[in-house]
């Protein structure tokens, strides 16, 4: 049944590139540096759908806000109690050595105690249908833009695809996001902190800023008064900002207080934000809880803050530290992948197959010297879906970013990211490294 | 117990005029079970106005934004305070038993620790006093050699520097030998300039080391501030926009 | 009543400057075509406008040039892309719908390059603009921020109209617009414009014989009208 959907909506649509040219027509770029040239690129759509039924969606989305509920409650306990450390769930080492951890946060409590306002969960689905967390994106995860887009667009371009399916419309995103942002609002307008045009996700700032009617600012334009932020308008007056959705990391945001040599930050933005002035979107110092090292804590995280089973699997993961877990990594290293602990963005990450004798040898006496820089993790039968490539249907490796937002409550955004890779060998889908997205239809529920 | 008086001045002055200058400085002494602040009066030139909050590491801030155009920034302190060093401070964080951005080891340092490790024994008074011994016999005090960017790693290479080099080279011995340690800004009965020194954790509070003078801090040492290392003790920090190239700071404090 | 910054106010006054530039050059280049059936070299009047020499090989070389190169600050390439330069930071300001209409008329422009028909190829551009402007207007609410994109719009017009040599009558109407424009901005804002030049202004365009004398002081003042600075991207 859904393949028939699908070849249905992938005919209406035709071969993308009506969809393709009106994606370029608004602006759908994201901005990437070869040999220090910056240089706008489009984003490939392609029309095959990601069909996601109300049963899976349903489990999926009980499972994020509970994933997200702990992530939270588990924020608020590392800058204040962190009974988690106390009570030997987790390492203290693995919080202390994470560079995601800022002391500067420390006892700081964000208004309605909510420090991930808009999660951004990695999952794949497993060719025996089950999904899996591959990581979580509590920082500035990106990419919402694209979907919202690309659904105004396929509306146009297949209508009949939506009448005849029972699609769950997302075009809400801009509303949800607006209202995530007002419930953490301290007085003042909404405003989106980029650092410029030359950002790689600068389409997606001026899109959500114009949908979500927030200012779209850079940091000259910004100041801290009395602790207080402000917009300098160009009348030579001031307006409160009362929530910033910031679209730059930790480190710049404030030189006074992180970074001094950072040129894109607001000075004083920190004391501002302590002293409960301004709410920042995502809070400064979420990347102690979207660590590969924390990751593997987090179904424990669900146990010790909610008292319940964790719903959604992670990868089944390892870690050396563990005598049990270093038994089983030495026994398997040629089977897992795995990553280190301190490296971001893909680096640090091997394959123990990939590895010639000797070298898995090597990488073993590496393991037992810094069992703690690692953590193993059992390589993942990803479900490949189909794209179009040049008018013939082939198979890819694909993932899903779900975004949970959370305000008032904690709510799953009906759609998501889908992010494939274009090279039939590669599992990364990087929209850097040439992938392409395409649409996610989570369908409704049957009457 | 002893009753000291405080005064310390800051004068930056610039070649040219700057605008939209945003500051935060770590200059009001805290109170704590140690130091009573009886008296205390912050005077900043030009007039501007300011709002202080405390930070992760319970330091005072006094951050301040002034807009229009001028040409120096002058702060002074005065006050009076009651010191008693019999008393402990148990304001623990965990952080302070990690390395951080000046006080990282590099290998030269590890090796250094790992030739006297065997001979760091006893109570953790015991270790940190052995730890600062042997500091004071390898490293040199010697101004100019080293600059507020120095790190320990750096200064432990070159065997010289001053309080700040040696308080980053005791934090990080001390860091490796397992005990959580922290930097203190603070004023000394010295030459008129700011000091710094170490506590170190003994498990149950904080313990003052002077490792430039290698002693023990007593009632003559006045808090002004605290954190991993010299970053989160910056006496001021600031950003200024202008057309000026040099900035000209003078600084005098007296401990009496 | 929403908030602009100073940078974006400026972007907003270009942008308008820009889009109009590019509109004004098509026009101007779409008469010259005309002009240039059947004779040679006619478009050095085209060149004088703007004081420079003839380094054209022929007529197709100049307008391949003055329509397509981007390296050539009098092109409508290089308007065009000025004008998308500062749209695309005010996304927020002007809507996604009004930048697509730039893109659209970048990839028009281009495209009529491989065209066997240049002039026909172009026509869409013209309403493609008129849809940007449209667009535009429709969706900044606020009075005062819409009259500064049409500020530089209507300055740009009337300074290549002068240096254009358009007669009196049309040169007059524009400036009357400008004047119109000017009246709604309010006190102590930056686009406050010199007294000074807008009366140097008004004394030359006060009759057709004074205009004629002193164009060049005219665009001169119109120069100094707004001392304000250019955003560079």
């Amino acid at each position: 049944m859904k393949d028939i959907r699908q070849e249905q909506f992938t005919k209406a649509v035709g071969n993308a590139a009506e969809i393709n040219e009106l994606l370029r027509r608004y602006g759908v770029k994201f901005g990437i540096y070869k040999n220090g040239v910056f240089n706008e690129q489009f984003f490939p759509f392609d029309p095959i759908p990601r069909v996601i039924s109300a049963e899976d969606f349903k489990s999926i989305e009980k499972g994020l806000v509970q994933r997200v509920n702990a992530l939270n409650e588990f924020l608020f306990d590392i800058y204040h109690e962190k009974k988690i450390v106390k009570d030997g769930i987790i390492p203290e080492d693995f919080i202390y050595i994470s560079k995601g951890y800022l002391a500067e946060c420390e006892g700081i409590t964000p208004k309605n105690k909510i420090y991930s306002h808009i999660s951004g969960i990695d999952l794949v689905q497993a060719k025996d249908g089950v999904w899996y967390i591959l990581e979580d994106n509590l920082r500035i995860p990106s990419g919402a833009s694209y979907p919202l887009i690309a659904r105004e667009l396929t509306r146009i371009a297949a209508p009949q695809a939506f009448e005849e399916n029972e699609i769950v419309d997302n075009r809400g995103y801009a509303q949800l996001l607006k209202e995530t942002m007002e419930h953490a609002n301290c007085g003042g307008i909404r405003a989106i902190l980029t650092s410029g045009r030359y950002n790689a996700a600068y389409f997606e700032h001026s899109y959500l800023a114009e949908n979500t009617g927030s200012v779209l600012v850079q940091n000259d334009e910004l100041f801290v008064e009395d602790n207080i932020l402000y917009h300098r308008t160009y009348s030579g007056g001031k307006t409160r900002i009362g929530v910033l959705y910031r679209r730059i990391s930790d480190e710049f945001l404030d030189p006074l207080t992180f970074l001094p040599e950072s040129l894109i930050g607001i000075p004083n933005l920190m004391e501002a934000y302590r002293s409960g002035n301004v709410g920042i979107v995502n809070a400064p110092g979420n990347g102690v809880a979207d660590d590969k090292g924390i990751y593997y804590f987090v179904p424990k995280m669900i146990k010790y803050y909610l008292g319940e089973e964790p719903i959604l699997k992670n990868a089944p993961t390892y870690l050396p530290f563990y005598e049990q877990d270093m038994r089983y990594v030495m026994d398997n290293l040629e089977k897992l992948v795995i990553k280190d602990v301190a490296e971001a963005g893909g680096y640090g990450v091997v394959f123990g197959r990939d590895l010639t004798k000797e070298k898995l040898e090597e990488f073993r006496k590496t393991i037992i010297a810094e069992p703690r820089r690692f953590i193993a993790q059992e390589v993942i039968d990803f479900l490949d879906l189909p794209i179009l490539d040049n008018g013939e249907t082939v198979m890819r490796k694909a993932d899903l970013r779900a975004f949970v937002l959370s305000g008032e409550t904690t709510r799953v955004w009906a759609s998501g990211l889908t992010r494939f890779s274009r090279n039939p060998d590669s599992f990364v889908v990087n929209s850097s490294q040439g992938g392409g997205f395409k649409d996610t239809w989570v369908l409704k529920e049957k009457e | 117990m002893k009753q000291v008086s405080f005064y310390y001045s800051t004068k930056l002055t610039f070649d040219d005029y700057v605008h939209d200058h945003s500051f935060a400085l770590r200059i009001i002494p805290p109170e704590t079970e140690t130091q009573k602040i009886t008296a205390c009066n912050l005077n900043i030139s030009p007039y501007v106005s300011t709002q202080q909050t405390k930070d992760a590491f319970g330091n005072n801030v006094t951050a301040g934004y002034l807009k229009g155009d001028h040409r120096f920034l002058d702060f002074e302190i005065k006050g009076t305070a009651r010191t008693d060093c019999t008393k402990h401070r148990t304001d623990y964080m965990p952080c302070y038993l990690y390395p951080s951005e000046y006080t990282k080891p590099d290998g030269e340092l590890k090796e250094f620790y790992g030739e006297i490790k065997s001979k760091c024994t006893g109570t953790v008074q015991d270790r940190a006093e052995y730890l600062c011994d042997t500091l004071s016999d390898v490293m040199e005090y010697q101004k100019g050699a080293t600059d507020t960017a120095t790190t320990a790693a750096d200064a432990f290479g070159l065997k010289k520097g001053v309080c700040q080099d040696f308080s980053h080279i005791l934090i990080s011995l001390l860091r490796l030998d397992g005990i959580a340690a922290r930097y203190i800004a603070g004023l000394a009965f010295c030459n008129g300039e700011t000091h710094s020194w170490v506590e170190y954790w003994t498990g149950d509070h904080w313990e003052g080391i002077d490792p430039s003078n290698n002693c023990c801090v007593s009632d003559d040492y006045l808090v002004i501030s605290q954190g991993r290392d010299f970053r989160d003790c910056a006496i001021d920090r600031g950003v200024m926009f202008g057309n000026h190239t040099r900035q000209l700071q003078l600084v005098r404090s007296v401990l009496t | 009543m929403s908030t602009i910054s100073k940078e974006h106010s400026d972007r907003l006054y270009w942008l308008g400057r820009y889009t109009e530039r590019s509109f004004t050059t098509l026009k101007a280049l779409d008469k010259m075509f005309d002009k240039m059936i059947g004779k040679s070299h006619v478009y050095k009047e085209y060149l004088d406008y703007f004081g420079l020499s003839d380094t054209y090989s022929d007529s197709k070389d100049f307008i391949r040039s003055f329509l397509y190169d981007e390296n050539n600050p009098n092109s409508a390439a290089y308007s065009l892309e000025r004008a998308y330069d500062n749209g695309i930071v005010l996304r927020e300001e002007i809507s996604t719908s009004a930048l697509s209409f730039l893109q659209m008329a970048k990839d028009t422009l281009k495209r009529s390059e491989s065209s066997s028909n240049t002039r026909f190829s172009l026509l869409p551009l013209e309403d493609i603009l008129y849809g940007f402007w449209g667009s535009v207007n429709e969706h900044i609410y606020d009075d005062e921020i819409r009259n500064i994109i049409y500020i530089g719009k209507t300055v740009e017009r009337l300074d290549l109209y002068i240096r254009m040599k358009y007669p009196y009558e049309s040169v007059k109407k524009e400036y009357v617009r400008l004047l119109k424009n000017l009246r709604r901005v309010p006190k102590d804002t930056p686009y406050r414009y010199s007294t000074k030049q807008l009366s140097e202004l008004e004394e030359i365009m006060g009759s057709q014989q004074d205009y004629e004398n002193g164009s060049g002081r005219a665009a001169g003042a119109l120069a100094h009208l707004f001392e304000t600075t250019e955003v560079f991207v």
